[in-house]
């Protein structure tokens, strides 16, 4: 899909998000706010991180979807990545993590996640498991096990401080006026999350992978008698969409350089945002990474207004999203669900 | 035929399949000839579908065996047929609408450049299938599905197995959904894929089709082969009679008083289908007490729409709809009920019944409102009980169980139990639409006689069908739609299967139709 | 058929919770604590004494109710995930208004009854209403419930969350509470002597129960709503309108949702507080109801059976070392089984022991 057919297709999102950047800006201007205070480098810095464990999870829930399983169990599968990733690195760095102990623990809260991914998986689809009901046990799963992990280690459901990943400087392009720190002097994370937008995107529209997840989707029917085991297309789907979760919740940690389980967790319905951020970018991977963007700055926007002296109910305007999506849904309709989302799909015998 | 020197493309004998206790296909000899078109003609549910889906290895055979190229072969799955270069195309196109047209014929076959879909390899590939016959898909080989007319959708489907390498194409019912502009498109299509050395197998239940494309026709009824015909050396007359099994007799007694009052009168009815376009275009007509009023046409012809419209189902565009001379046609389907419209539904199992209740529980559905089933919001299940008693016993519901579920009955028991539903709802009209479709020979007796009781005891009577033996049987009148309008009105007794034939195809009766009949571009 | 799938229903909840107490009692054997010690307090937790008897009730009501909600939508054949969302509702419109309204009534018994009447009747029509939103907009506008739903919950939870901080808040209050409600507007113990627990409740959910069970099987509404559930076209064919029965079952759903959220307030809570905190009755309710086939009667197990679980958390969390947040775990493998039947089907075939597939 090109950009502008993209543009074209989402005008309604995308008029929604030029409204309320206009919206703010106009507010900014007649309410003579310090505007460069607010909008820093610093400001787009901490979105693009607070942006990162959201797009991430987004990317694998609307893969999920795509393929026609609605994988609501995204937010459980953050909570165990975080709290596997924080008990991996204070496992296997003895107790005084530090870098590589970091990437290492990203690394293996993949693996987990991937484990618990796969089982997942065959619950959904070899046993025909109620999708809504299993993705909501599997919140509650998270939300019970993986404190329950902080207490085994830590006897208490909030880590002590672990390590945080460094940002990396890219040299040269690091210097770049204003770009240059928001992209090449950052977390390395965030620049991974870009790069994986971008391949999930290409990967979805190009490669005959791609083709086969829209079509088991659409209409698996049309893709089985292509020859193409729907099924399978199904299991690849929902254990990346799993993965893709357990990592956003390890690189949460990961930037956060330690666990926190109490009350929803660190994680805190950043799951929920993420499959709030794919129905925002229409099922476009990189429309669900400029989502998870915006929801991100907003976030970040209410401790820059706060260091301007304006506060704001923090807890309506996190609920943008949410009001968001029904009011997209409202005007749009469910037409751009894929149709066989949450149907079985059984070969002739 | 030189059958000896090249194997025929597809030789099928002894084909047995069955479903539970029916018998879909009964030892059923079929050949194909290499690059020849055979038409599969029978009426709906009379095994065609089942036959070709033995073949294209979606049901597994209780016996017989399959022959493609001389070589036998048993396929298990689609992906055998097609790697043995069978394709098939369904009545309800396999396509992903969201996708392209190109993406939608090289699915599951992508050629690869760097793994990446090499999407110029396969343009050049499709557009070389489509410049070797007359196909017009490669102009939007970039347009998704969903923004294809239905005509285009079939073409994608065509081109779909050619570019899977398919040498043998089925084509299941290809027509039903086309204009008939359209349909001649196709048919053209065919001869010349015929003469490319492709095998064709074109299931139809129209005579005219058959006729007018196919090299040989196979007729099938009740699940076993009656017989295969040149097309060049057969008639419309000829495969009427081998569908129907035999002559029709119209021994009924001559009707007493043709002229009653009206009942149902109906006016410059225009409705649109589901995919908003017009289906119903202009129709007027009256149902007097105590006629059957017949409407023929072969399906997709609007009669579905004109139903609904008349039921309550669907929205009328402009028009009116007038019972006992009352104005209904703003009234909604629970206010045309309870004004006295039964209706028998086109479709059983999805709207006449609901297949997990018992018969107790669908004795009570389009009964909501009636007074000693629901009073006053309460239903009162002992009286439903009894009513669905009553009804078991006088419509010879088979097993006589209240308990059952619906979906443990027979085609034939759910339809009587539904006719018996709605006749005992005591309406001012009934409108029965196709009542007898896939229903055993003894049920069809049995509900047409209730249908010519009720008409004796004064009832007005609507009966669409696509069925000519059961029009001309039941009807006291005839008219016969044709897109969307009545092309003409006919007297049952002096008709002929032709006239009607002629009607349905959409010729007016007595013009000279010879240059207008589609061209196979094999027989002319 | 009916008995047979009552007999199913009953292996699959046994096995579900059976499994997943198995995979529970594993974990904490391997966490270094005894096992045996786990389940004896578990029991005790649920049914060992009065004070644990009433507390499982108090949690069994609550599943009751909100189970009931989601048979309700679901029986429908539609997918309402918004039940807690409308408990929340629900319950800070049943103490808004008794704040409101107490100063104009007298104190006292009777005006306490008066109190609980206007609470329940403002519960309810909050609950309905919020439910009634995603079905108008499924009817008019054809947005997924299930994403509406899921959507308002979060919306009532942060509002909500909101509103007890700011406007709501009781003078005084440190914490992000309301005022409490007076002291006369309560149940009657009658006969546990249990704060947080009376059989009025109890009644009250079983009530419910009883009303919605002859909505559904004998009711013209409820016939016309359950065939929509089955098979759309057969209702519409027989003229149930498909676009007011989404809307009417939703808004009965969210009423039902609403009672839940009053008995809350009245009875356990006296005030209301950040809904982050009040426990997820309304998303447990889900797999209360498919454990019940989302048959109003079976509920009523299937509610006990969840009130017993939750109850015996809380005593785990209090009586032994063993981390609280276990018992949360075991309570959503629950709900993962319950979601899995067809695991257990399988799995009956394989060992010969039934279930013919």
């Amino acid at each position: 899909m090109s950009f502008a057919e993209y543009a074209k297709r989402n005008s309604l999102g995308i008029a929604g998000i030029a409204v309320l950047v206009a919206g703010a800006a106009i507010a900014a201007v007649a309410m003579d706010l310090p505007f460069w205070e607010i909008v820093t480098i610093g400001f787009v810095e901490r979105s693009l991180q607070a942006a990162t464990p959201i797009a991430l999870t987004a990317i694998g829930g609307l893969y999920a979807e795509k393929s026609g399983v609605f994988n609501i169990g995204v937010e459980g599968f953050m909570i165990f990545g975080a709290a596997t990733a924080a008990t991996m690195m204070w496992i296997i760095s003895g107790g005084s993590p530090g870098q590589s102990d970091v990437w290492l623990a990203i690394l293996a809260s993949v693996l987990v996640s991937l484990v618990f991914a796969v089982l997942f998986a065959v619950l959904l689809i070899r046993y025909e498991a109620d999708q809504i009901v299993a993705g909501l046990a599997l919140w509650f799963i998270g939300l019970g096990f993986g404190p329950f992990m902080a207490v085994l280690v830590w006897e208490s459901r909030n880590s002590p401080s672990l390590e945080s990943i460094n940002d990396l400087t890219v040299p040269v392009l690091a210097d770049i006026p204003v770009l240059g720190p928001i992209f090449f002097d950052t977390s390395p994370l965030v620049m991974v999350t870009a790069v994986l937008a971008v391949a999930a995107w290409k990967f979805l529209n190009d490669t005959k992978y791609g083709y086969w997840i829209q079509a088991a989707g659409e209409n698996p029917e049309a893709l089985d008698t292509a020859g193409i085991d729907v099924t399978r297309v199904r299991y690849a789907a929902v254990i990346f969409s799993g993965v893709m979760a357990g990592l956003g919740g390890a690189v949460l940690l990961a930037q956060a350089g330690s666990f926190t389980g109490t009350g929803e967790t660190m994680v805190g319905g950043r799951g929920w945002i993420g499959i709030v951020a794919y129905l925002f970018g229409n099922y476009n991977p990189i429309g669900a990474a400029v989502a998870a963007l915006v929801f991100g700055g907003l976030d970040m926007l209410q401790i820059q207004l706060q260091t301007v002296g304006i506060n704001v109910p923090n807890r309506l305007v996190n609920l943008f999203p949410y009001a968001g999506v029904i009011l997209v849904l409202t005007v749009w309709g469910s037409t751009q669900t894929p149709s066989a989302v949450g149907e079985p799909y059984e070969s002739e015998e | 035929m030189t059958a000896k020197e090249t194997p025929p493309a597809v030789r099928m004998e002894g084909i047995t399949k069955r479903f539970g206790d029916v018998v879909a296909n009964d030892d059923v000899d079929f050949t194909l000839e290499k690059g020849s078109i055979h038409a599969l003609l029978g009426e709906n549910g009379s095994g065609k579908t089942t036959l070709m889906s033995v073949l294209y290895g979606l049901y597994e055979k209780n016996a017989g065996t399959v022959h493609i190229d001389g070589e036998p072969k048993t396929f298990e799955s689609p992906r055998d047929a097609m790697d043995a270069g069978v394709g098939m195309i369904h009545q309800h196109f396999q396509l992903v609408e969201t996708m392209t047209v190109l993406q939608n014929i090289i699915l599951g076959h992508e050629p690869s450049d760097n793994g990446f879909v090499d999407t110029a390899t396969a343009r050049w590939d499709i557009e070389d299938i489509c410049s070797r016959y007359d196909f017009h898909v490669d102009e939007f080989l970039d347009t998704k599905i969903r923004d294809l007319d239905l005509g285009a959708r079939q073409r994608v489907e065509i081109v779909k197995s050619l570019y899977r390498g398919a040498d043998i194409l089925i084509l299941d019912e290809p027509t039903a959904v086309l204009t008939p502009q359209e349909i001649s498109d196709l048919l053209d299509l065919m001869g010349e894929l015929a003469d490319a050395g492709h095998s064709l197998i074109f299931i139809t239940h129209k005579l005219g089709e058959a006729l007018g494309a196919a090299d040989e026709i196979t007729v099938l009824r009740d699940g076993a082969a009656i017989g295969t015909v040149d097309a060049a050396e057969t008639s419309e007359t000829e495969l009427a009679r081998m569908m129907v099994g035999r002559e029709i007799q119209f021994d009924r007694p001559p009707r007493e008083s043709p002229e009653g009052d009206a009942v149902l009168d109906v006016e410059q009815l225009h409705a649109r289908g589901s995919r908003g376009l017009e289906q119903v275009s202009g129709v007027d007509l009256t149902v007097q007490e105590g006629e059957i009023l017949g409407v023929a046409g072969v399906q997709g012809n609007g009669q579905t729409e004109l139903v609904e419209a008349l039921t309550g189902l669907r929205d009328v565009e402009s028009g009116s709809v007038r019972l006992n001379g009352e104005e209904i046609t703003d009234t909604n389907r629970r206010q045309r009920i309870d004004a006295g419209i039964a209706y028998i539904p086109e479709d059983r199992t999805t709207e006449g019944l609901v297949q997990d209740y018992t018969l107790v529980r669908n004795a009570l559905l389009g009964n909501q409102t009636v007074d000693p089933f629901v009073d006053n919001g309460l239903i009162d299940w002992e009286t439903v009980h009894d009513h669905a008693g009553d009804i078991i016993r006088e419509y010879d519901v088979q097993p006589p169980n209240e308990r059952s579920e619906a979906k443990s009955l027979s085609g034939g028991n759910q339809q009587k139990f539904i006719v018996g539903r709605e006749i005992e709802h005591d309406p001012d009209v009934m409108i029965a639409s196709h009542p007898t479709r896939g229903v055993d020979i003894g049920s069809i007796e049995f509900i047409h006689d209730r249908l010519l009781e009720l008409r004796e005891a004064g009832m007005a009577i609507l009966v669409v069908s696509s069925k000519l033996d059961e029009i001309r049987k039941l009807s006291d009148r005839i008219v016969v739609m044709y897109e969307g309008e009545f092309a003409g009105a006919v007297d049952p007794v002096e008709t002929t299967e032709e006239e009607l034939g002629m009607l349905m195809a959409g010729h007016d009766a007595g013009t000279d139709d010879g240059d207008s009949e589609p061209s196979g571009g094999v027989h002319s | 058929m009916l008995r047979a799938s009552v007999v199913e229903r009953l292996a699959i909840a046994t096995a579900s919770t059976a499994l997943a107490l198995l995979i529970g009692v594993t974990i904490v054997a391997a966490a270094g604590y005894d096992p045996v010690q786990f389940l004896v307090s578990l029991i005790n937790g649920a049914v060992g004494g009065e004070s644990a008897i009433a507390r499982t009730l108090r949690f069994s009501t609550l599943f009751i109710l909100t189970g009931v909600a989601v048979a309700v939508a679901f029986r429908a054949g539609v997918f309402n995930i918004g039940v807690q969302g409308q408990f929340v509702v629900g319950g800070i419109a049943t103490v808004m208004s008794i704040i409101w309204t107490a100063p104009l009534l007298p104190e006292g018994t009777v005006g306490g009854a008066g109190l609980i009447l206007i609470g329940f009747v403002a519960g309810t029509f909050a609950g309905g209403v919020y439910g009634a939103l995603p079905g108008a907009l499924k009817a008019y506008a054809d947005a997924n419930v299930i994403i509406t739903t899921i959507m308002l919950n979060f919306i009532a939870t942060g509002v909500v969350g909101w509103l007890v901080q700011n406007p709501f808040r009781g003078e005084g209050n440190a914490a992000p509470n309301t005022e409490r409600i007076p002291e006369y507007v309560s149940f009657p113990s009658v006969v546990f002597d249990s704060s947080g627990f009376s059989v009025i409740g109890l009644a009250i959910a079983l009530a419910t129960v009883a009303v919605i069970y002859v909505v559904m099987e004998r009711s013209r509404f409820g016939y016309d709503m359950v065939t929509s559930g089955y098979q759309e076209s057969a209702a519409t064919y027989s003229g149930v309108s498909a676009k007011r029965t989404v809307v009417l079952t939703m808004t009965l759903s969210g009423m039902v949702a609403g009672i839940a959220g009053a008995v809350f307030a009245v009875m356990i809570q006296g005030y209301y507080t950040d809904p982050s905190g009040i426990g997820t009755y309304g998303f447990d309710a889900i797999a209360v109801s498919l454990l019940a086939a989302n048959n109003p009667l079976g509920i009523v197990p299937a509610g006990l059976l969840f009130g017993g679980l939750e109850s015996a958390g809380s005593h785990i969390g209090i009586y032994t070392d063993v981390p609280v947040q276990l018992i949360d775990g075991v309570i959503g493998l629950v709900i993962l089984f319950v979601a899995v039947p067809e695991l257990f089907r399988m799995a009956a075939v394989r060992t010969g022991l039934g279930g013919d597939r």
